[in-house]
């Protein structure tokens, strides 16, 4: 995609629904997209200094010691955990055909947050989900 | 029709050497990407055309950079010799090569002004590598389309057809690429830039702030009258980024006349679009921080926008691309994830992201990274299609921990490379040690395998530089360990060597 | 007990959810969370009903329960409430002071409205929702 399509991209996952053109632009040029091959790792678990990944197109599976727990497709994204506590990933992220996602680094994430509230309001909300769906904790 | 095209050329077969026809291997283009590759396959006994449209070789350095010197250093007074291996890390310029007279051919080439070669150097030492390699090229024979024949593929060109199983593309990420913005026919592109005195007096405004949009206003500083840059995304900084992504050192005194309100600005706006009128051109932008519309008044637009990889119709054969370069999608050995036997040399190599730790890119897009990538793909290519079989030493226990230390503190592959290409040694059937040379990071700790040990060198967020290590145990890498930063970036002391062992155990004797 | 502003301020400078956040935010949030005190044995919040609001607990201690399991013992610097306000559904759990305790409530749209304005404080309790996703040892995160 060249970066006009990312902003298309962008525009349509719910991570992103609440910026506008502009903002989407500088996100756009923010993230870098990258291409993974059928089964490599995009995150691997007890790894340090991990990115954070929007997918793109594709799908991912959420593996713990080999074990297939979950599964991620278009729009989801992973590693916002590991850069928000600095610690590495308790589990492995792996292609499972080809996969298009946008990547930004640990560092930048916590910046782009505070500059699009929006974005991270989003993300609360997923994050809040995750918790309850976790269903031992919270109220 | 192939046969008399083949007859056609026989009497310029000196001039022009790999006439069409079946090679086991056919390498596309002749910048570093292509010789680099081409100089591997001549040194493993691989057969091979080479094929360029250009007339010389050097690639895109027979026309780039404009009015600067490259970006990369050729340093002529290193703490190691020229012509080893280790001095590679203080020459990113050259090619490799494992005779010594045909390493380092760099810096004598360059005038001494600069530890920065000018591109006429750079391309004379391309040449000189080319020459005295021996590697042969056929000149102006310009690759038009691609086809299959079964489990070979076919290159077409005017000379008549290659057909190989195993085809290397190292054309170079460099064909210009503009936003569709309306009122783009008014912008000129990086690459169409004229001669910086024509620019004398004139408002001038760069789409565009990674190092192509610096380069441009630092060689165009002193003739504009006014020079604005911008692009929706604040620009950043190699110094702060602890890596070649961000603008280099060389091309901040743009920055520092922004910050002082010397006649150059940068803006973080986007392009909405550009209208043409009797008194100038006028760029109507949006602001990235408060949405509110910005017009800009000038003279002339040039998009230093970047740079695409010129696939051809390779997509139409199946290849997959991606990104705003459109780079192919590869595996870890730069071979087409959708296209077996379709390899890629050179710069393109940057679609390979690795492990990209702490956001750090590997140098991929840059001669100093890519030469080391195009020669594990072409012995990849080598041990793969033509049963070449790499020589995996036998290292004693007691050498192993200096050994990888040694290779942390000198190797060039490790640092030009960080957290992508790493030394490795692996436990045979026995427990025998063998060094399994520079190998792919990605596909030391993914792919599985005996078990072994891997080292890198690594910069994190902070911008310290020390060691990484990788313990492969029952086919799994778990999890990534540091060694300790040095001041001076030496690792052969005892308490990394206690390091290190603690780390290897069970792979390591004695650890 | 009875706090004002400055000593709810003051109070809150201290509570991690609120590091790092700016004085003016400090002052917006201290000017809007009413105190509430609860008898001991008292239900803070009900799980299944739907709530309003963020509870901080200032002094006493509380009880988290979902059926009968104990999630966890609450201090004061101690928050709960956000998911009811972040996902608008109803209570996963219920709360019950163990003693006689004193909170601080803000309700659910001046959280909300806070959140978007202040993304350091947005970016605190992603912060703390992470970690304790990540304590949940049986849960895969990533």
């Amino acid at each position: 995609m060249n970066q006009e399509e990312v902003v298309d991209a962008l525009a349509g996952l719910s991570l992103f629904a609440d910026l506008r053109r502009p903002q989407l632009e500088a996100a756009a040029h923010t993230f870098s997209e990258e291409s993974f091959a059928p089964g490599q790792r995009i995150l691997r678990q007890g790894f340090q200094g991990t990115g954070f990944y929007v997918i793109l197109d594709g799908e991912v599976s959420v593996q713990i010691d080999g074990k297939d727990r979950a599964r991620l497709g278009k729009g989801d994204f992973f590693g916002e955990m590991s850069i928000l506590l600095g610690e590495p990933p308790v589990a492995d992220i792996v292609a499972l055909g080809a996969l298009h996602a946008l990547h930004l680094s640990g560092p930048e994430l916590q910046g782009f947050l505070q500059q699009n509230p929006a974005v991270m309001y989003r993300m609360l909300q997923s994050v809040a989900r995750r918790l309850r769906n976790a269903n031992r904790w919270g109220n | 029709m192939t046969n008399r095209r083949r007859a056609s050329v026989a009497s310029t077969a000196e001039a022009k050497p790999h006439p069409p026809g079946d090679y086991p291997v056919v390498v596309v283009g002749s910048g570093p990407g292509g010789l680099q590759a081409a100089y591997v396959l001549k040194h493993l006994g691989i057969d091979h055309a080479v094929i360029s449209a250009d007339p010389s070789p050097g690639g895109m350095f027979r026309r780039f950079p404009f009015f600067q010197r490259l970006l990369s250093w050729t340093k002529p007074h290193a703490p190691y010799p020229q012509k080893t291996r280790e001095y590679e890390w203080y020459d990113w310029n050259s090619l490799l090569a494992v005779e010594p007279e045909n390493r380092s051919l760099m810096p004598p080439l360059m005038d001494g002004t600069s530890e920065f070669p000018s591109r006429p150097e750079m391309e004379a030492g391309l040449s000189a590598f080319a020459g005295q390699a021996g590697i042969r090229i056929r000149h102006d024979t310009r690759w038009e389309a691609t086809s299959r024949d079964g489990d070979r593929f076919i290159v077409h060109t005017a000379d008549g057809d290659y057909r190989a199983k195993v085809v290397i593309f190292a054309v170079g990420v460099a064909q210009p690429w503009t936003p569709s913005t309306p009122g783009v026919e008014h912008v000129a592109h990086y690459v169409d830039t004229r001669e910086a005195s024509s620019y004398r007096g004139k408002r001038l405004f760069i789409i565009g702030k990674q190092n192509s949009g610096f380069e441009l206003a630092s060689g165009l500083l002193h003739w504009a009258s006014r020079i604005i840059l911008a692009s929706p995304r604040p620009a950043t900084l190699s110094v702060n980024l602890h890596s070649l992504a961000g603008v280099r050192a060389r091309y901040v005194q743009p920055w520092e006349d922004s910050n002082l309100g010397g006649g150059c600005f940068i803006l973080n706006a986007s392009i909405e679009r550009i209208e043409r009128h009797e008194d100038g051109i006028t760029v109507h932008t949006r602001r990235s921080d408060n949405g509110e519309p910005f017009m800009a008044e000038v003279d002339e637009v040039i998009a230093a926008t970047g740079f695409q990889a010129p696939l051809g119709d390779l997509t139409e054969l199946g290849v997959t691309v991606f990104g705003q370069s459109r780079l192919p999608a590869m595996t870890n050995f730069y071979e087409s994830a959708t296209v077996p036997g379709m390899y890629f040399a050179g710069t393109i190599g940057q679609g390979v992201a690795g492990l990209k730790k702490f956001g750090i890119p590997a140098n991929s897009g840059a001669v100093h990274g890519a030469r080391y990538n195009t020669r594990l793909m072409a012995e990849h290519v080598a041990e793969t299609h033509f049963g070449w079989v790499r020589e995996r030493p036998v290292i004693r226990h007691e050498d192993a921990a200096d050994f990888l230390l040694t290779e942390a503190t000198t190797a060039p592959e490790l640092w030009n490379q960080k957290s992508y290409l790493a030394r490795a040694i692996s436990r045979g059937s026995g427990g025998t040690l063998h060094d399994e040379g520079i190998v792919s990071l990605a596909d030391f700790v993914d792919s599985g395998g005996p078990d072994a040990i891997a080292i890198t060198i690594e910069t994190d967020d902070t911008g310290d530089i020390h060691p990484a290590v990788y313990v492969r145990r029952r086919g799994r890498v778990d999890g990534d360990a540091r060694l300790d930063g040095s001041p001076l970036h030496e690792y052969r002391t005892t308490a990394h060597r206690r390091e290190l062992l603690s780390l290897a155990r069970g792979v390591i004797r004695g650890s | 007990m009875a706090l004002d502003t400055n000593a709810k301020r003051e109070w809150m400078a201290r509570v991690a959810l609120f590091r790092g956040c700016s004085p003016d935010a400090l002052e917006r949030l201290a000017e809007r969370m009413g105190e509430v005190e609860f008898p001991a044995g008292h239900h803070i919040v009900t799980q299944g009903q739907v709530g309003s609001g963020l509870y901080i607990l200032v002094t006493g201690r509380a009880r988290v329960l979902r059926g009968d399991d104990l999630i966890a013992d609450l201090e004061p610097g101690d928050f709960f409430g956000e998911l009811a306000v972040l996902d608008q559904m109803p209570r996963s759990a219920t709360v019950i002071a163990l003693e006689p305790t004193t909170c601080l409530g803000l309700a659910s749209w001046d959280l909300i409205a806070e959140l978007e304005r202040d993304p350091q404080l947005a970016l605190n309790l992603l912060r703390e929702l992470a970690g304790r996703i990540r304590f949940l040892e049986d849960q895969y995160i990533y």
